[in-house]
């Protein structure tokens, strides 16, 4: 579907060339709760973010609000040159172009690994079945297990589904990846295998924004670290300056607690 | 030394891998430990526990007594049975044309037989199984020779002999009347049958007995034969040794003289009456149809056995599934009803109407799915389905007459002109849905085309099917239909949009708040009131929509139980991935919430199987009313109701049994990969 001629333009001066997401002043509640206050940020191409905060900071709402699982009800969302609206062409246009990880998984348990992987390539993309299998394929090597191609979501161990989930979103070839503590519901043996996968990723060039709390991969592979509390952007930086000479009481207290 | 060294090798290996058995207990332990309070506790627990089962025992043993006393009674005629079972199957389906009968069956049966060959090998019968029920079946015959009561006494005219209230036997004179054995008048009350003594009925039921002594030594001999093994890997396939069941139960007719039972009718007196040969084989106009079915049906489980695992398997299934969705159509209306084709009228009306719908709906699907089309498509397929509802309005206002099958036609393409958005694409994925329009389009016109045609088959009642065959198709196309509509209503009860969410909750609620009978009669009686002139229904479609449209209501409800089953979760990654709403429906949602609804689906199924027999009210000639109206006004069996009754009984519940079975393996079967 040549939905490019439909979508709403978005002014020159707003977007810079290689302007990836731009989030300007987001609000969003839950009934009477303001889980966003104005959250804008600007990520580039080929940028890695990742988000840190306290539980209940809104680190989460935010992603999701970029590739409208949630709703935001005041502010603009832009990906890749179109703007979130109500419009049902131009969310379909953005979700195909982000994938997103989530902490539980969310495999599809009556499909086996290839057929979770195929599935969008094949009917949303409409690639021919055995190019999304190629694909499928390809994309396990590159995760570390192509031997489960054939078995279903339920026989492999948490890591290896989260892996299998960063291949089913990377199977669509999206431009940005929106990982939502991807590795929270792990047991800590498998931790690093899903880590190492997204490193890989990173230093391939994509675009990332990532929710986590593991430390350690934000200080070696962030490029950019955005620290949120109660629904607002609270400091950003490097990671250099956010570990070593943050500025905010508030992002010292919160270093303070769990370092 | 040697012996030394087994030893360590077995403990070696039963810490490896193998988990310790449970030691087996002996008969009468377990009988202490379940039957009679175990042991444990006190006094009064042991008696409280063994007081309860031997009531229910006694109770159960009583229960079984009067089941065999009715069964093998001298005044149980299983003659109304015997003889009439063409009639209780099929009703009076012509016997010139019966081979269209043997056909049908041999259709399901290919494809049962190719289904069961291509069916995962599973872990088979277990021999401890066979021996549970040889045990069981063989305790069964013998407690039935030693319980039911013994035989009466039966005279040389056949009638049963007579005593007075002392016992003093009693005889018929030349005249019928009856006398004592010395010429004096009998008295007339305080008569009773005469039996045989109990060790007289033990003697002549001596058979029996061997048969369930012999089902015992068989479940002895594998218990003992087995010894340790018998927890572990002596399993027989499952499906070889049903078949071999059944074909020995066949071969019999070839080598035993089972007797021969017809019902017939003079043709010139219009008498009709039964005879029984007995001490003769079966007729080969039963003998031999039975043995070619069981010669298809293995062949056919030969040839599925064979393709499983080639590169033919997934086509083969795919053939399968189209058969069996094909099955009842093409054996209810081509080949037990034998339409008779006015050839003329076909290639006037009926060929070129198919193909302005085949080729006009593959051009318009050709062209929805274009890229680009954009909403012009969605456009375009809206004004098909208004076209198609303005013709059924038009129906009932008299305007534009048409055939209905135009209608229908116009509401099909209205359909799918609104699915082919998910078709765009390259040429590869237009072309499956122009190539699903063209066969789905011909199924349907060929189907009409062939109901529209009058049979060939003469048959007193209006409803050439009868009997157990009519109880059968009623419940198959109600499933048929109700399916997809019970699935539609529930996905439109939990439908964002409330239009349909409140449709469809008025339709649930209002069907399930009527009976079925009243629905029944409301569709049999008032429905043609309501319908436009010309149009009518024929009783057997009026009762099989009120059956779909009953059982739809329900269905909805247990669907809609599975769609809320699925996790939010799978939603989401639906989205994220970009699907689109009838994509994530069609892939994700109703794949996971329908095997979740399996148990109830089933469940409504063996419902709607028994609710059939409701059709006897309304005027059908089903299995029930066999049984219950015709068979005990025939002149031989007059009033000779319960021996049918108790035979259609068990025929439900062997199929009600089997459905039951069925949906255990396919929840098992599907169980595969759930989290």
């Amino acid at each position: 579907m040549s939905i490019n001629d439909a979508t709403v333009p978005v002014t020159e001066e707003l977007a810079a060339r290689d302007d990836m997401i731009i989030c300007e002043g987001v609000d969003k509640w839950y009934g009477d709760f303001q889980a966003l206050k104005g959250v804008s940020a600007t990520i580039k191409e080929r940028e890695v973010v990742v988000v840190l905060g306290p539980s209940g900071s809104g680190k989460s709402t935010w992603i999701r609000c970029i590739n409208r699982l949630e709703q935001h009800q005041g502010g603009r969302i832009i990906v890749d040159g179109v703007e979130l609206t109500n419009d049902t062409r131009n969310i379909e246009k953005i979700r195909s172009e982000v994938g997103m990880v989530f902490q539980q998984f969310n495999l599809f348990p009556h499909l086996t690994v290839r057929d979770n992987i195929t599935l969008a390539p094949i009917w949303v993309r409409k690639k021919p079945r055995a190019e999304a299998e190629a694909l499928a394929t390809q994309l396990l090597e590159r995760v570390g297990i192509p031997e489960q191609a054939d078995k279903f979501p339920g026989q492999l161990s948490g890591g290896q589904q989260q892996r299998v989930a960063i291949a089913r979103a990377l199977a669509m070839e999206p431009r940005v990846m929106l990982f939502d503590e991807p590795t929270s519901a792990l047991d800590p043996e498998m931790i690093k295998e899903v880590l190492d996968v997204m490193k890989d990723l990173a230093r391939g060039g994509m675009t990332m924004i990532v929710v986590t709390h593991e430390m350690g991969f934000a200080r070696e592979v962030a490029d950019r670290i955005i620290f949120m509390e109660s629904g607002e952007i609270v400091e950003t930086g490097t990671p250099e300056h956010f570990f070593t000479s943050p500025e905010e009481d508030r992002t010292k207290l919160f270093l303070s607690q769990i370092l | 030394m040697e012996s030394t060294q087994l030893d360590t090798q077995t403990t070696a290996e039963s810490n490896a891998a193998v988990r310790p058995e449970e030691p087996s207990l002996p008969p009468l332990t377990w009988m202490q430990r379940n039957l009679f309070g175990g042991g444990q506790g006190s006094i009064w627990a042991i008696a409280r526990s063994s007081a309860l089962t031997i009531v229910f025992t006694l109770l159960g043993l009583f229960a079984y007594q009067q089941l065999l006393n009715f069964i093998f009674s001298e005044e149980t005629n299983w003659n109304s049975v015997r003889v009439n079972l063409r009639l209780l199957f099929t009703q009076a389906y012509p016997e010139s044309d019966y081979h269209r009968v043997w056909i049908s069956l041999g259709l399901v049966l290919v494809l049962s037989g190719v289904g069961l060959g291509l069916m995962k090998v599973g872990q088979g019968i277990s021999m401890k199984k066979i021996a549970t029920w040889c045990v069981g079946w063989g305790g069964l015959v013998v407690l039935g020779v030693f319980l039911r009561q013994p035989s009466v006494l039966v005279g040389d005219d056949g009638t049963p002999l007579l005593a007075d209230a002392d016992g003093v036997p009693l005889a018929r004179d030349g005249l019928g009347t009856l006398v004592y054995l010395d010429g004096s008048p009998a008295p007339s009350q305080g008569l009773s049958v005469v039996r045989e003594s109990y060790g007289g009925a033990i003697s002549s039921r001596s058979g029996w007995l061997l048969i369930g002594l012999v089902l015992i030594g068989i479940a002895a001999a594998i218990w003992f034969g087995l010894g340790d093994r018998r927890r572990r890997s002596t399993f027989l396939p499952a499906i070889p040794f049903s078949l071999a069941g059944i074909g020995a139960l066949i071969s019999t007719t070839w080598w035993y003289n089972w007797g021969n039972y017809t019902f017939s009718t003079d043709e010139e007196t219009g008498v009709s009456g039964f005879n029984f040969e007995p001490g003769v084989k079966v007729a080969e106009t039963t003998r031999n149809p039975w043995t070619i079915m069981f010669v298809v049906l293995v062949g056919a489980y030969l040839l599925g056995r064979r393709l499983r695992g080639t590169a033919f398997e997934p086509r083969l299934k795919g053939l399968l599934t189209l058969g069996w969705f094909l099955a009842p159509f093409v054996t209810f209306f081509a080949i037990l009803r034998g339409p008779e084709f006015d050839w003329g009228y076909v290639a006037a009306v009926d060929v070129p109407l198919w193909l302005a719908f085949g080729v006009g709906g593959a051009a318009l699907m050709w062209a929805l799915t274009k890229p680009g089309i954009g909403e012009l498509g969605r456009v375009l397929a809206v004004l098909v389905l208004a076209i198609a509802a303005f013709t059924w309005i038009a129906a009932f206002f008299g305007w534009f007459g048409m055939l209905q099958k135009v209608r229908l036609s116009f509401l099909l393409l209205g359909l799918a002109a609104l699915l082919a958005p998910n078709f765009i694409g390259e040429a590869r994925q237009r072309l499956t849905l122009v190539y699903g329009w063209v066969g789905m389009i011909t199924v349907f016109h060929v189907m009409v085309t062939i109901i529209n045609t009058p049979s060939s088959i003469e048959v007193p009642t209006e409803d050439f099917a009868g009997g157990f065959m009519v109880s059968i198709y009623v419940t198959v196309f109600t499933l048929l239909f109700s399916f997809p509509l019970g699935v539609l209503l529930a996905l439109a009860r939990t439908s964002r949009l409330p239009i349909f969410r409140l449709l469809a909750t008025i339709y649930i609620e209002s069907f399930r708040g009527v009976p079925l009978i009243t629905m029944l009669f409301f569709f049999t009686v008032f429905v043609n009131l309501f319908l436009p002139e010309g149009m009518e229904l024929a009783l057997l479609a009026a009762v099989t929509i009120a059956f779909v449209l009953f059982s739809a209501a329900y269905l909805a409800e247990n669907v809609r139980g599975g769609l809320q089953a699925v996790r939010r979760g799978q939603y989401e990654a639906s989205d994220a991935l970009g699907l689109t709403t009838v994509q994530r429906t069609g892939f994700i949602v109703l794949p996971q919430g329908l095997r979740v609804s399996i148990p109830p689906l089933v469940g409504q199924a063996i419902a709607t199987y028994k609710e059939t027999s409701l059709l006897a009210i309304v005027g059908v000639f089903d299995f029930l009313r066999m049984a219950r109206d015709i068979i005990p006004n025939q002149p031989e069996f007059l009033g000779e109701r319960k021996p049918a009754l108790l035979f259609i009984c068990v025929v439900y519940f062997v199929g009600a049994y089997a459905m039951s079975k069925y949906s255990q393996r396919l929840e098992k079967n599907l169980g595969v990969g759930e989290r």
